[in-house]
């Protein structure tokens, strides 16, 4: 565990890509995340160091390893377990349930692709998760439509929904995005008809 | 020497209920200790392993009602072994073998058995009440042995308990005379239910008020079951994940229109917003709201239920409500004494902008005069709101905030928010709990000591600079009596400081601090009424013998608490007391 005041934060060892970190006041709670384990480190602090305007950027870490500080933060075991989203975010690998999210609603969904059969099914199920009649449209209408069905592929590029044979869908989509057509110009979507 | 005989005394000492009461009356004189501790019916044990049941039942023989708790607070969030302890079973086994009358036994974070329930059910024949709150160790057997052999059973509660379900018949096992019970709360169990059991089960509870029913209680049994319990005060709901169709839709609106008693409402591990709507005939009723574990419903539906809530006293609701959501509570919902605001993304995977912010606090404290309680998690905190909820209410009994990301300081301007919570305890006169988050240094805890007068649980993480903070808060809090901190740069000076104040606690809490195993032995060695517990998971044989005498080791985790039976005889190997 390395000690030492802060001038030595550069040369620390961190895990995100360069120019993503996140200045940490309390290393104590740094090398928490970073070595995962909970034992106490060098404590101190300097009150007058802080990163501009309190905030900061995410670091690149993978979410599991901010859950690794055990206990924090401070919810009981019951309500974690109990939680919705924890049981759901457990099922989200590997079994089909994939995030939705969509413009202006601020509220993820989680939906199982494998339930649906084919793209008319998921424009049906994806009607129902937002109580909103209109997403199908967009699957199927395209261009006569206020939203844009896109997905992120296993790659990470996001794609417009409904090109692909759906067996191909299922199998790369990995999160579903039903996002305004306004502000899909200059997303950066592939461009339909585009190999994988 | 009394002025009346004793029976008159006895009398007067019965229309006082509270314990801490009770406890004062008996160190009035010899004579008042007597009259009291034989007559006493209810007793309280803050922590199991301050006494032990034999002297329990010396003391009190007339004991009628048991209050005991045993894991420390931080066993919640994993941070005592499971194994630590807090067995319950010797305490059922002495009181049954002294024949105790016991009538009611309420339990937090305890270790149960089915042995140990299997016990009580036989031994306790006039046995009403049985609450487990945070308990684990039992399966639905056990619960089995309550129903078939407690006759009078007037209570069954079960609070957030670890059980194994064995999904067998243990509702069928209340038998058809047993038609006396008022409450009856199983949503913590995870397995199927007998539905067909448990509507007979209510249809002949004439006196049932409270039913919080698990999530495997569908749609239509719920409705049946509001419908042949219209006096029901208190529901706790299933799951509903899926719309109901109109039919369904319609006959549970009708069921709860008629529950016109119904005050609390619970539940929900999911909630189709049309099901929710379904509620709105009885919301202007309800002083009570647990929607906390509706973790897929969108904060605008939340809202729209709320709004018709003029009369909550309590509510305990997840972050998605977001800021405009509070803002809405805090103009509907007048009479608000109690909030807990849960955060619904604990990875912290989303880009989620709707989690709550000092916004949404603010504005509770301005909406909300008779607001006593709050928890608060939260992504960001700022001086100036903590100094305004402060001024706005200075009412405060219970204030815990929590701010997602250790050490983060004022997000306006950059500073730590020692001058937020100091105003807090200056302000709130009569603040009994507290805890802190965010970017603190020593300077919180002088006001703590200075201020906080009446202060008597205290929660620290990641908080502090020096052993300062914590002497300020030890020297400076005369009612203390729970205090855990984590990760803080508290140390042996601190801890050693002043040993006698720890009598007047009941336990102290440190994990990731400062504190040496040398300091800790120094500690035990001059108070031996103290238990002085060192809990070291990682190590897998005792502390002692491994480096032998690595004084300045740092300690892992260590629990203090005072008692009058010395170190206890159940600890795992990963305890050692010294």
């Amino acid at each position: 565990m390395e000690k030492g005041g802060l001038e030595l934060e550069i040369t620390e060892l961190r895990l995100g890509l360069p120019g993503t970190e996140k200045v940490m006041k309390k290393r104590g709670f740094t090398e928490m995340i970073m070595t995962s384990s909970g034992s106490n480190s060098d404590h101190q602090c300097e009150s007058g160091v802080v990163s501009s305007g309190g905030d900061v950027e995410k670091v690149n870490e993978s979410p599991a390893a901010k859950s690794q500080v055990v206990g924090w933060p401070p919810v009981c075991s019951y309500r974690r377990k109990n939680s919705c989203k924890e049981v759901s975010t457990t099922k989200l690998v590997g079994l089909g349930y994939v995030k939705v999210s969509m413009d202006g609603v601020p509220y993820l969904r989680k939906m199982d692709l494998a339930s649906s059969h084919g793209y008319d099914d998921l424009a049906l199920a994806l009607d129902k998760l937002f109580g909103f009649h209109g997403i199908g449209v967009a699957l199927k209408d395209g261009d006569n439509c206020e939203y844009v069905t896109i997905y992120e592929d296993k790659d990470g590029d996001w794609m417009l929904a409904g090109d692909v044979p759906w067996g191909m869908f299922i199998e790369s989509c990995k999160r579903l995005r039903i996002m305004k057509r306004s502000d899909a110009t200059g997303f950066g979507l592939q461009p339909r008809g585009v190999d994988e | 020497m009394n002025y009346f005989p004793d029976e008159v005394i006895e009398h007067i000492f019965d229309f006082i209920a509270s314990h801490k009461d009770r406890n004062s009356i008996s160190l009035v004189s010899k004579s008042w200790h007597k009259i009291e501790r034989c007559s006493r019916k209810k007793v309280f044990i803050g922590n199991c392993y301050a006494i032990n049941p034999e002297r329990l039942i010396e003391r009190f023989p007339s004991l009628r009602s048991l209050t005991l708790k045993g894991k420390p607070h931080f066993a919640d969030f994993n941070l005592v072994p499971h194994e630590w302890g807090g067995f319950v079973h010797p305490w059922i086994d002495a009181l049954a073998k002294a024949r105790v009358g016991l009538e009611e036994l309420r339990l937090k974070r305890m270790v149960v058995s089915d042995e140990s329930l299997e016990l009580l059910s036989r031994s306790f024949a006039s046995f009403k009440s049985l609450v487990l709150v945070s308990c684990e160790g039992f399966t639905t057997d056990g619960l089995a042995s309550i129903a078939a052999n407690c006759r009078h059973l007037r209570e069954l509660d079960l609070q957030e308990n670890e059980i194994e379900d064995h999904r067998g018949q243990w509702l069928n096992c209340f038998p058809e005379t047993s038609t006396a019970l008022t409450s009856l709360n199983f949503s913590c169990l995870k397995g199927e239910t007998n539905l067909a059991a448990l509507e007979r089960l209510v249809a002949r509870s004439p006196n049932l008020e409270s039913l919080k029913v698990n999530r495997a209680v569908p749609l239509d049994a719920l409705t049946r079951l509001m419908s042949c319990a219209p006096q029901l005060v208190d529901l706790g709901v299933g799951s509903y994940e899926n719309e109901p169709d109109q039919e369904s839709f319609v006959k549970l609106m009708d069921a709860i229109k008629k529950c016109t008693e119904l005050r609390s409402l619970s539940g929900f591990s999911e909630v189709a917003p049309l099901c929710l709507t379904a509620f709105y005939p009885i919301c202007e009723n309800l002083t009570s709201l647990n929607l906390s574990y509706a973790a897929e419903i969108q904060g605008n539906h939340l809202v729209r239920f709320i709004q018709f809530c003029k009369r909550l006293q309590r509510l305990w609701i997840l972050d998605s409500i977001g800021d405009k959501g509070l803002e809405v509570v805090a103009s509907t919902c007048k009479e608000l004494q109690e909030l807990r605001v849960f955060p619904s993304d604990l990875h912290d995977e989303e880009d989620n902008d709707t989690a709550v912010t000092e916004i949404g606090l603010v504005a509770i404290s301005a909406g909300c005069p008779k607001l006593h309680s709050i928890l608060y998690f939260c992504k960001q905190m700022t001086n100036a709101a903590l100094i305004t909820v402060a001024k706005n209410c200075p009412n405060f009994i219970r204030f815990r905030l929590c701010i997602l990301e250790p050490n983060k300081p004022d997000h306006t301007t950059s500073q730590s928010l020692d001058e937020g919570f100091g105003a807090i305890v200056q302000a709130c006169k009569g603040l009994r709990r507290l805890s802190v988050s965010g970017l603190l240094t020593d300077k919180v805890f002088l006001y703590i000591g200075m201020y906080a007068e009446q202060l008597e649980m205290l929660s620290i993480a990641f908080a502090g600079d020096t052993d300062k903070g914590m002497l300020y808060v030890l020297n400076g809090c005369k009612k203390m009596r729970k205090l855990e901190i984590r990760d803080s740069p508290f140390g042996n000076a601190a801890l050693l400081a002043d040993v006698d104040k720890y009598r007047t606690m009941r336990s102290l809490w440190m994990s990731s601090c400062e504190v040496t195993l040398g300091g800790c032995k120094r500690l035990a060695r001059n108070a031996p009424w103290l238990n002085v517990e060192i809990i070291n998971e990682n190590e897998n044989n005792d502390l002692m013998e491994r480096n032998e005498e690595d004084e300045r080791e740092k300690v892992d985790r260590l629990y203090l608490y005072r008692t009058v039976v010395g170190a206890r005889k159940d600890a795992p190997p990963c305890v050692t007391i010294l």
